[in-house]
């Protein structure tokens, strides 16, 4: 029977393999970053290891960075111990840091593929769970704890139960892909199979859907797989992506040899199966909107916010969380999403601020200005994705609309840096979660696409924007 | 293992209400420990106990990777989740750090026990017992894996059967 591309990609980092016991797998890239590290690294030193690769670890500094001026000191105290413990660890033991003056600088699931770090076929870990990321590339790539981290930085290995593997297939072609993006297709997958919905497995994308996407719309989808309760999420790697590595600053110098051999083999075979099957339709779908407080509780733009009993299909605790969801985010059912008045509107994180989310929303703000009642502001992914964008004089485009043009950061996605809401606001946010609290005590989410947070920004509430002329 | 319950009768408990953002910087596991849960119930910390089991409903530390949620939930002196199920990450760093135990249960523990319940955790049996209310129900038992990074003590003292 043949092989699914998870199959291979595991069966070929396979170190120690037994019955009844996990398998060590190699891993082949460890991106690291300021919050999650600082522990691994006291560990290290406390047992007298070392990186055992330090060659194979890059770290950037994303959470806690301010994304105001640059040469300004840092504030917040906490932040910026943590930042300059993850310099002294980085220094200590030799491993490649881009910091936060670093023209490489940025979220490390924005940095690692502009780069050429993340590679088709690889093993890829970071202790941060929208590592699911890198999949978009065909790589295996899986959010991982402290302990983990610490276990990596010393053997370059984890020790890991295989996960089950979960077919998602996109069907149909968009009849409008400025207006329904590649957001709106990952939160229509997760408002269908769940939260958990994916737990345990190992999702790879599939289908006309997937082929027809970008590069930039392949990661949204990817990174958003935690938030289906996946372990990971991969697309198999083809001509896009091989296009796209090419000659970025680490592409390995034997790049089209490797190329070849990714072609033989990075695919699921015709035969293979999988454990689990979802489908999705794309022909007729429309722009999402979040109104609850999990990626799950998404509704389409133009239809009103369900009511507990309509959502929950009978079962107590899901009528439950959402009538908790409806009381926070102070919302009535039977409301049209389109009435929901907006106060801010973030266009940032790892799932929306690379070059292309940051084109789309701008031709929606062209000539227009942010309405006064709202605060908007863009923060790009990488400080080469706002050198790209300043090249194309985006950053004119959203400055003259009264969009705040940041440095780059994970931001305002969750509440650790400056950027956080007050309590009671209301943000329309390309991010990835609208949990309580997540981007600010008591600050509201909306999850939606670049340009439904623009649209949102110019009007003050919620628009469908395939009213709107994109093309 | 014997502790008292703590309820919350939902699903998808993720791990920014666990341990909010704003706290990743704090180094110091006992100032953690203060703000664990403060962001679904800020009477958390006042109420909880050495030795006491949180119980909750499906999908129990879904969203980040953070570590800090175990830890700020260990250091409060929680021994044990007991939840209809969990996410995956969290499930792991609960396990890797030897900070908790996650318990996977059937519907009839989770209606059965209520807040307050003293109840006796035997990981030996898979056998949960209600000592308030002389009930018994069964745990999903650990995977061979899980129960052998268990029993070691943590991912670090982990070592395969050597044959």
């Amino acid at each position: 029977m043949g092989k699914t591309l998870f199959e291979k990609i595991w069966e070929s980092h396979i170190v120690v393999t037994k019955q009844n016991e996990p398998d060590l797998i190699y891993i082949d890239r460890h991106l690291v970053h300021e919050v999650t590290s600082p522990q691994a690294f006291d560990g290290l030193r406390m047992n007298n290891r070392k990186v055992r690769r330090p060659d194979l670890t890059i770290a950037t500094m994303d959470h806690n960075v301010p994304t105001s001026d640059r040469s300004l000191p840092i504030l917040d105290q906490t932040s910026a111990v943590q930042i300059k413990t993850l310099e002294t660890n980085c220094k200590d033991f030799g491993i490649k840091l881009f910091d936060i003056n670093s023209p490489n600088q940025g979220i490390v699931h924005v940095i690692g593929p502009q780069l050429g770090i993340t590679l088709p076929g690889s093993t890829i870990v970071c202790g941060d769970s929208h590592t699911s990321t890198h999949g978009a590339f065909g790589a295996l790539a899986l959010g991982i704890g402290t302990s983990e981290v610490e276990h990596v930085l010393a053997s370059q290995t984890l020790w890991l139960e295989k996960p089950k593997t979960f077919e998602v297939r996109v069907e149909g072609k968009r009849s409008n892909p400025h207006a329904v993006t590649a957001k709106d297709i990952i939160l229509s997958i997760i408002k269908n199979i769940g939260t958990a919905g994916g737990t345990g497995t190992v999702i790879e994308y599939r289908g006309e859907g997937i082929n027809d996407l970008s590069m930039d719309e392949r990661m949204t989808i990817c990174n958003m797989s935690i938030e289906g309760g996946a372990r990971a999420g991969l697309i198999a790697p083809d001509q896009k992506t091989f296009d796209y590595l090419q000659d970025r600053e680490y592409t390995p110098k034997n790049y089209e040899s490797l190329v070849d051999s990714w072609k033989d083999t990075l695919k699921t075979d015709s035969d293979a199966t999988f454990d689990k099957q979802f489908i999705l339709d794309i022909n007729d779908i429309a722009p999402q909107v979040s109104w609850g407080t999990n990626p799950g509780m998404t509704c389409d733009v133009d239809e009103p916010i369900p009511s507990p009993d309509e959502y929950s299909n009978g079962d107590a605790n899901q009528k439950k969380g959402a009538e908790k969801a409806l009381e926070y985010m102070d919302l009535k059912s039977g409301t049209m999403i389109e009435d929901i008045k907006i106060d801010r509107v973030f266009i940032g994180s790892c799932t929306n601020a690379r070059l292309e989310d940051l084109i789309e929303a701008s031709k929606i703000i062209q000539g227009q200005k942010v309405t006064s009642s709202v605060n908007a502001m863009v923060v790009p992914g990488s400080q080469m994705v706002k050198r790209q964008a300043e090249e194309m004089g985006l950053d004119k485009i959203f400055i003259d609309a009264n969009f705040e043009w940041r440095e780059a950061g994970c931001s305002m996605c969750l509440g650790m840096n400056p950027d956080i809401l007050s309590p009671g606001e209301r943000c329309a946010s390309t991010s990835n979660r609208n949990f309580e609290g997540r981007q600010g005590n008591g600050g509201r989410t909306h999850l939606v696409s670049p340009v439904m947070a623009a649209a949102a920004a110019i009007n003050g509430h919620f628009v469908d924007v395939r009213k709107l002329d994109l093309n | 293992m014997k502790g008292n319950i703590i309820k919350y009768a939902r699903d998808n408990i993720d791990t920014d209400v666990i341990i909010p953002g704003q706290y990743l910087k704090v180094h110091d596991y006992a100032e953690l420990a203060t703000h664990a849960m403060e962001g679904l119930d800020p009477d958390f910390h006042s109420k909880v106990k050495e030795g006491d089991f949180i119980l909750s409903g499906k999908n129990f530390g879904c969203g980040s990777s953070r570590e800090h949620a175990p830890i700020a939930l260990s250091h409060c002196g929680v021994k044990a989740i007991l939840a209809l199920s969990f996410a995956r990450i969290f499930y792991r760093n609960s396990v890797d750090g030897a900070f908790l135990l996650p318990i996977e249960i059937d519907q009839d523990a989770y209606d059965g026990i209520s807040e307050g319940d003293e109840i006796d955790i035997d990981v030996s049996k898979n056998e949960i017992k209600n000592i308030t209310k002389n009930q018994t129900y069964k745990m999903k038992p650990f995977s061979e894996i899980i129960g052998k990074i268990i029993a070691a003590g943590g991912l670090f003292k982990y070592k395969p059967d050597q044959d």
